[in-house]
């Protein structure tokens, strides 16, 4: 076993033990916690960085892998909590409850993530995924005396334990397949015979319970009703990480382990891909809740993700590399938008956002750019996330499913546009200045420039994802030719 | 004569019992209690299978297992004592004030 390859979570779960300290000794003072929480990110982020590329490797009984591909989301969930910090900075008034401890479930989440990036084993996928949802349940109910923050939690805690039950269920009966949780054994088992009724039971069960982290249809009933109840740095976090670690683990089960099988689940993500797509976008029309809107956008784009998964290619894993680097930044861009403006406009309410180009032109400049990304428009990051994802479909001969995509960029597109309509042409019900803080001012500023940059060069982006995917340690690193077996 | 098909019969109706518990029983407590079933439902299978490959692995995961289990009721009880304190009530159907 070598340190060096767990040198990122190391640092992550010693922060999880200094802030919960910090918050018991009371040293930084609570409005400096903040302070503190970044160092360790930064911390991390310089561990990451050095680590050299070529120590990459299996450590713990081969249950955890360092690759590339690992490597590459590690650094973007690194830049997530950090920009969820200065959403909880912006925040910070409104949690009543101690405040290290907000700041301890956010590195537990964060290490979970972490782990899901490196996974090779199920049983390591399993434990990954609870440290997230269990640091997200607390995290999401943390609004102690607002009762729709409750509610919210335990709807969440509830839907995510049947998720979870499924799951596990499903690693049972795979076990029971292979004799092993491992995924090279898996796949060794997979290519060498016939698969039983029960190892493909076992799979979907899996898929079910993945499913719900990345709110695909069926299993994305918990998604509007945390949204609008959370407070927001929670849902901007799972918006983004939760979401993301749902994806990297379907890639590296599907890519890494079941590609031989790519027959048996290429129609089922691509019906539900289409169902997931037209759901979250047609409800997210009647949506009069920003947050509500905002889940009901996020199903629609796990519709896009599973478009990119189900078309079994390499481009298809670029796409969603590239895909979820544009969903980031757009995502957190709007969010922090609505955290640094819900105190002064009062309340999530979509009137509330009436006018909002008068009383803080920034704010809403980034809000309207941060939206045409998310709905992709040129030359925005989310129109090359999108192109990517269609031309991948297209790649694998689903026309019908990219159509449907096409379709749902117009959809979205009106739901977006009405906000951004609020914004501008709106009349504000209390014209008063809203102050952006400093912190806020440049986090935002930075993330505008990222969707710019990642809009109107790809290239050098698509080519780090690219080497990342080809460095990675699946157990059958060529992919079968576009055409479906 | 008990063979590894027994034990995997009784651990899926195991399984459905707890979907069935979730879809019909409506105290929140009650719910909880189903899903501790669902998690047993896979600890029952993890055990039969590791019998019959004679493997630890299966044994080893059933604490994994019963860990996360147990860390899951632990935030379910503590989320419900806030929604009983805040809502007066620990019935599902009442617990609806998002909607939309």
């Amino acid at each position: 076993m070598t340190w060096k390859l767990i040198g990122v979570e190391f640092v992550v779960s010693v922060w999880t033990i200094v802030t919960l300290g910090a918050d018991i000794l009371n040293l930084p003072r609570r409005n400096r916690l903040w302070l503190l929480a970044l160092a360790g990110l930064s911390l991390a982020a310089i561990v990451l960085a050095l680590q050299p590329p070529e120590s990459l490797g299996e450590s713990f009984q081969d249950m955890f892998v360092v690759d590339g591909f690992g490597r590459y989301f590690k650094g973007l969930f690194l830049v997530i909590a950090a920009v969820v910090i200065v959403m909880t900075r912006e925040f910070e008034d409104r949690l009543s409850a101690p405040l290290g401890a907000f700041y301890m479930l956010l590195f537990t989440a964060l290490l979970g993530m972490l782990i899901v990036a490196s996974v090779n084993d199920l049983l390591l996928l399993f434990v990954g995924l609870e440290l997230i949802t269990f640091s997200l349940y607390i995290m999401t109910a943390y609004l102690k005396t607002d009762p729709r923050s409750v509610e919210a939690g335990m709807k969440y805690l509830i839907i995510g334990s049947i998720a979870s039950g499924f799951l596990i269920y499903g690693v049972a009966l795979l076990y029971g397949f292979s004799g092993s949780t491992h995924f090279p054994s898996l796949h060794k088992a997979i290519v060498s015979g016939v698969i039983p009724l029960s190892a493909q039971a076992g799979f979907f069960f899996v898929l079910a319970g993945l499913g719900f982290k990345i709110a695909a249809v069926p299993f994305h009933l918990w998604v509007p009703d945390v949204y609008e109840g959370a407070p927001t740095p929670v849902v901007a976090f799972l918006s983004v990480g939760s979401k993301m670690a749902g994806i990297i683990a379907l890639v590296r089960i599907l890519y890494g382990v079941f590609l031989p099988l790519h027959g048996l689940w290429m129609d089922t993500l691509a019906i539900l891909s289409a169902a997931t797509m037209l759901y979250g976008n047609l409800a997210a029309i009647v949506q009069t809740n920003i947050k509500r809107l905002l889940g009901y956008s996020s199903i629609g784009h796990a519709g896009y993700l599973l478009m990119a998964l189900s078309s079994g290619s390499s481009l298809g894993v670029s796409a969603v590399g590239y895909y979820l680097l544009a969903y980031l930044v757009s995502n957190l861009t709007v969010f922090l938008v609505i955290v640094a403006a819900s105190k002064t406009i009062g309340g999530d309410h979509l009137e509330a956002y009436n006018g909002l180009s008068k009383r803080s032109p920034a704010l809403a400049g980034a809000l309207f750019l941060g939206l045409l990304s998310l709905a992709g428009v040129p030359p925005l990051a989310g129109f090359s996330g999108k192109l990517l994802i269609l031309l991948a479909g297209a790649q694998a001969g689903q026309l019908w499913l990219v159509t449907i995509g096409a379709l749902n960029v117009a959809l979205s597109l009106y739901y977006y546009l009405m906000i951004v309509k609020r914004m501008y042409l709106g009349t504000p019900i209390n014209p008063s200045v809203i102050r952006v803080h400093p912190v806020t001012h440049t986090t935002l500023i930075l993330l505008v420039l990222g969707i710019f940059v990642l809009g109107i060069f790809q290239n050098p982006f698509l080519q780090q994802i690219q080497s990342a995917i080809e460095n990675q340690q699946w157990t059958r690193p060529q992919f079968p030719n576009a055409e479906p077996p | 004569m008990l063979t590894l098909t027994h034990y995997l019969i009784v651990s899926a109706a195991l399984f459905a019992m707890g979907i069935a518990g979730i879809l019909i029983r409506r105290n929140i407590l009650m719910i909880l209690l189903a899903i501790e079933l669902m998690f047993n439902a896979a600890n029952l299978a993890f055990i039969a299978y590791a019998r019959a490959w004679a493997d630890l692995g299966g044994q080893i995961a059933v604490f994994f297992v019963i860990t996360v289990a147990a860390a899951e009721v632990t935030v379910g009880l503590a989320i419900a004592i806030l929604l009983s304190r805040q809502l007066n009530t620990l019935n599902a159907d009442e617990v609806s004030r998002l909607k939309g």
